[in-house]
């Protein structure tokens, strides 16, 4: 479902997932580092663990916010060296989900 | 689950067990699962994971999960036609509930 949080929403009590903007600085060896501003992913999502009868005997449902529809965005970092390319690619969220985290394109962090 | 708000509780459930495919046998117990909302966020990868993942996870998930952090055996009585009764059936119930890892297995 598309959720959209205006800054003023208080967040402690959010459910569902939504854009939401973060800050990073983009480095890479050889270039010097540049604060970019952009629209990212967070909330919180249904999960759940259910004790079922038969193995594995918990049933996990574990959804994560995460990435639906994104643009690639290109900044050009500054003091590249000559032969570094200046340019940096990230990802911007254009619409976030719940979504199984995909280790195929993710970096899956559980912590 | 609306009326929840964010974290990761216990939630009650009635689970029956019944002794074969006719029901010949069954019995009904209370049980608790862990439901709730925990945070997560996701948001574009630091280059050394770029490069560690020869630029294919460009996004980083950061995340926590509800899950059983304490669970317990009961034991279910199954009941059958006159009288008779079945062994007792031990099942699993939640006690208790924390946000935690996300399971990789079906993460």
């Amino acid at each position: 479902s598309e959720v959209c949080v205006a800054v003023t929403t208080p967040l402690h009590g959010f459910r569902g997932c939504a854009v939401r903007e973060f800050s990073f600085v983009a480095q890479k060896p050889g270039c010097k580092g540049l604060r970019i501003t952009t629209d990212a992913c967070w909330g919180r999502c249904q999960t759940w663990e259910k004790p079922i009868l038969d193995p594995p005997y918990i049933h996990r449902h574990h959804r994560v916010c995460t990435y639906n529809r994104t643009r690639q965005m290109t900044a050009r970092l500054p003091g590249c060296q000559p032969n570094v390319s200046p340019l940096y690619h990230y990802p911007m969220a254009l619409h976030c989900h719940c979504a199984i985290c995909s280790t195929q394109d993710a970096e899956c962090e559980t912590f | 689950y609306d009326g929840l708000t964010p974290g990761c509780h216990l939630h009650p459930f009635n689970v029956t067990i019944r002794s074969d495919r006719r029901g010949t046998c069954k019995g009904t117990h209370l049980v608790y699962a862990c439901v709730g909302y925990c945070e997560s966020s996701a948001f574009p990868s630091r280059y050394s994971v770029l490069v560690a993942s020869n630029f294919t996870h460009n996004i980083t998930s950061a995340s926590r999960c509800c899950t059983i952090s304490k669970d317990a055996k009961v034991k279910v009585r199954l009941d059958c036609p006159r009288g008779r009764h079945h062994e007792e059936i031990e099942i699993l119930t939640a006690e208790a509930c924390r946000c935690d890892m996300c399971r990789k297995s079906r993460y």
